[in-house]
């Protein structure tokens, strides 16, 4: 069971150049692959052709293959896409419908979509708001909640979708520190408790090394690094490919560099 | 009936569902708002209905036109909500409609061009405008003519012409205004549609605003109307000549505002619309990209 | 599962079915919506002062009894530049009236032309008052709602709520673009020519700002399922009464009926 990217191209209607020029990825379910790289090195770009957006909602040029669980991506349309694959983007505030009065109401979009029956829709929104960690906001007005709070309420909406994978584009970028704690630690708990194969665009490398089990560096629309996580990020040639290390490694470095030890229970007391 | 179920359904994708309520937004927010800012005798309350017709098609257009005067007349509370102007929700519809047909013909097009073929257009413009006052002049070459054949009063004929250089005049000067600022020769078309869908719209309008209020609207054309009829115009007439004073400038300058902004929006935005390849120049993309998707 | 779980699972929370109470906010808004469409017919259709001061006097009463007096001065006082309008025109110009009150030089306000006048303007009040009484007592939400609930596709609901929605957000950017504008020297006093310039550098911002959140806002519907097909499940059911389809039913008759006889210039 995965998403897998097989030699993808693609190029966005439009545009001249392609924004992806091969590609080759697999996501597992239960696992949480974090993607990083440069501005403008395709990162949003691999979100919406994983999740099947690309080229079905958008339009665009794609060659190769993009399945999952085996179905491909160009014969799966848009809101049967949305129950396997759930997207989550960086601006909280467009995410949200805006035409809802609270919070409940705004998770339980999605299903209501559906025509999910009223009991499993209820049932649902709970389960996404609690898997979240924001059942107290359920009556709340959407627009008025904080960045993270809102954030936060839109992981839950896609959540109650009940997506086998979720792919987020730096779902933390406009968020502060605590905003992104919540949500990674949000994150790393729903893959943990549903086995959903998370995609996590991020360019804070910390939260990619806080809840990420493999990585992979894009640059100018090709995989430069892939492999696990610990290995990745401690690669030297990631701040060439524009992308910054982890607080733990720059530490790690510094203190070599100064000529001085780097003891194991320190580096244990960090993790 | 399949085929027109699909061309409905082509025309109603999920992203011109998120650009309609932008587009009602537009309108009531540039004809309110910035319209008092100004105090121009136009309406500016168009924009969005042309700019959702350009890019998406005639039927999302002409709905963007009705829904926004429904909402501004009847779902939004005063100060912004005005219920005088609900009932021009059919004129609104048309331009929209109107605006969706130029579209798909491609009158929005930008077509950047050199020095050479900018001094064409503004040639071929002013062209344009002195032979159809020549027409004009002709076709209603004396009084009785323009009597017999308008059914307007005798003394309008003299109005009448000058009214109609007045018209003129303007779209050249737009126009020009255009091609000064864009060098971009799409403007003679983009205008002159906006000077055809403006006759239009006063042709509508006019039985609309003489039965539902008698012609007056509490705007500024109101001072207009009322001049008509101390004229001794019926309310038809008065409000027929106020709408051809005031619509095919509000609708040029409308077309000049939506043509600049078409020309502006990066090409990835626009070809997602239905209707977008018809507004999409040649390759070289003009900076900088102003909506980004 | 907890007992606070199981009972909420059981059903909707108060804040999700929130019925509106209070008089005349109660009655479901399709309902408002047929008795403010009888009364705007009558107002018009049928000739005189009676019908337009009855509608009129209707729509006041249920304002008070709703506690909504105030919004409806509101709307009211936003109509004085049409009134004043109506009545300025009308005194002055009324083709062929020719009883005049006083001769003050050329002007010769009519007592007829005041009198066609204030008939105009009390139909006028009628309609505005009307309508705004209809949104003066009905949550846009609970509209929507109901509007769903007999048949009127997501798409169409989504346009309008949306739209509503919208339009306070855009006029504080307007309103802060034109200050914006003002301040780098854009004239909005001076004259004619000058402030016409002005347009493109006041609308072209505001434009393009609404036009921003676009493609995310696509985005974020597809991947919430907006597209699939069928009909949604709905939370939110404003509550119906038999009594209130039989009024309906009797104004959209009475409707027909009134614009039938004027039509057949039955009444007069």
């Amino acid at each position: 069971m995965a998403i897998e990217l097989s030699t993808v191209r693609y190029r966005y209607a439009g545009a001249s150049k392609p924004a992806l020029r091969s590609i080759d990825l697999r996501l597992d379910s239960g696992r949480v692959l974090g993607v990083a790289g440069a501005n403008e090195a395709g990162k949003s770009t691999l979100c919406l052709v994983a999740g099947g957006f690309a080229p079905r909602v958008i339009g665009g040029r794609l060659e190769g293959s993009v399945r999952i669980d085996g179905a491909d991506t160009t014969a799966i349309p848009p809101h049967e896409l949305a129950q396997r694959c759930g997207l989550v983007f960086q601006n909280a505030a467009t995410q949200l419908s805006n035409t809802t009065a609270t919070v409940f109401e705004e998770v339980a979009f999605g299903p209501c979509n559906l025509g999910v029956p009223v009991p499993d829709v209820i049932e649902r929104v709970w389960w996404a708001l609690r898997a979240v960690g924001v059942e107290d906001l359920a009556p709340r007005d959407p627009a008025r909640l904080s960045g993270g709070q809102a954030q936060l309420v839109a992981l839950a909406s896609i959540l109650a979708l009940r997506p086998r994978y979720l792919i987020l584009d730096e779902p933390t970028s406009e968020l502060d520190p605590a905003g992104t704690a919540l949500v990674a630690d949000a994150l790393a708990r729903v893959a943990r408790e549903t086995g959903a194969g998370i995609l996590l665009v991020e360019h804070k490398t910390d939260v990619l090394a806080r809840i990420a089990d493999e990585v992979v560096v894009l640059a100018e629309g090709s995989v430069a690094l892939a492999g696990p996580a610990g290995t990745v990020l401690a690669d030297p040639r990631l701040a060439g490919l524009g992308v910054e290390l982890p607080a733990r490694v720059r530490l790690e470095r510094a203190v070599h560099t100064a000529g001085l030890e780097w003891p194991a229970a320190l580096a244990e007391a960090i993790e | 009936m399949g085929l027109l179920r699909r061309w409905v359904a082509r025309q109603f994708t999920t992203r011109v569902i998120v650009l309609m309520p932008v587009g009602i937004a537009i309108n009531i927010v540039l004809g309110s708002t910035v319209q008092q800012a100004l105090k121009l005798p136009i309406y500016l309350d168009s924009i969005g209905t042309i700019l959702v017709g350009v890019l998406a098609g005639p039927l999302a257009g002409g709905l963007t036109g009705v829904l926004a005067n429904l909402i501004w007349g009847y779902l939004l509370p005063a100060p912004i909500g005005t219920t005088t102007i609900g009932p021009f929700a059919i004129t609104a519809g048309v331009i929209g409609l109107l605006a969706g047909f130029w579209g798909q013909l491609g009158v929005f097009r930008p077509r950047r061009g050199g020095r050479a073929s900018v001094l064409a257009a503004a040639v071929a413009a002013v062209l344009v405008g002195a032979l159809a006052l020549y027409t004009y002049a002709r076709a209603y070459a004396s009084p009785d003519a323009f009597v017999n054949i308008t059914g307007f009063g005798a003394t309008d004929f003299d109005r009448s012409r000058i009214f109609f250089l007045a018209v003129m005049v303007l779209y050249v000067a737009l126009v020009g205004t255009a091609l000064y600022l864009r060098r971009d020769v799409g403007a003679v078309f983009a205008i002159g549609s906006g000077l055809v869908t403006g006759i239009v719209a006063a042709v509508v309008s006019a039985p609309i605003a003489a039965v539902v209020f008698g012609g007056v609207t509490g705007s500024g054309t109101d001072a207009l109307v009322a001049a008509f009829r101390s004229g001794g115009d019926s309310i038809y007439q008065a409000t027929l000549k106020q709408g051809l004073l005031s619509d095919p400038l509000d609708k040029m300058i409308t077309s000049f505002v939506v043509f600049f902004i078409i020309g502006s929006l990066s090409r990835r935005f626009v070809a997602r619309f239905p209707n977008g390849e018809n507004a999409l120049g040649d390759q070289t993309e003009p900076t900088p990209e102003a909506a980004e998707g | 599962m907890s007992q606070a779980s199981v009972a909420e699972v059981r059903g909707l929370p108060d804040y999700v079915t929130r019925r509106p109470g209070g008089f005349y906010r109660s009655v479901n808004p399709s309902t408002k919506l047929a008795i403010a469409a009888i009364e705007v017919v009558v107002a018009f259709a049928v000739p005189g002062w009676p019908m337009p001061l009855a509608v009129l006097a209707a729509v006041l009463a249920t304002a008070v009894a709703a506690r909504r007096l105030r919004g409806l001065v509101i709307v009211a006082l936003a109509t004085s530049p049409i009134v004043g309008s109506i009545l300025l025109i009308n005194l002055f110009l009324l083709p062929g009236a020719s009883d005049p009150i006083v001769r003050i030089g050329p002007l010769a306000p009519t007592w007829s032309g005041l009198w066609f006048g204030l008939q105009t303007v009390v139909r006028l009040l009628a309609f505005s008052a009307a309508i705004a009484l209809v949104y003066l007592t009905t949550a846009i939400d609970d509209l929507l709602a109901d509007l769903a609930r007999r048949g009127v596709g997501r798409r169409a609901i989504f346009v309008v709520g949306a739209a509503v929605q919208m339009v306070p957000r855009t006029v504080e950017r307007a309103a802060e673009i034109v200050d914006a504008q003002r301040a780098r020297g854009l004239d909005t006093e001076g004259r004619v020519w000058r402030r016409a310039r002005g347009v493109l550098p006041l609308a072209a911002p505001v434009v393009f700002g609404a036009l921003t959140e676009v493609e995310e806002r696509t985005m974020a519907l597809e991947a919430r399922a907006f597209s699939a097909p069928g009909r949604q499940t709905l939370l939110r059911v404003p509550p119906d009464r038999v009594v209130e389809r039989i009024l309906r039913w009797a104004a959209a008759l009475a409707m027909v009926a009134v614009i039938g006889f004027r039509v057949a210039g039955r009444l007069g």
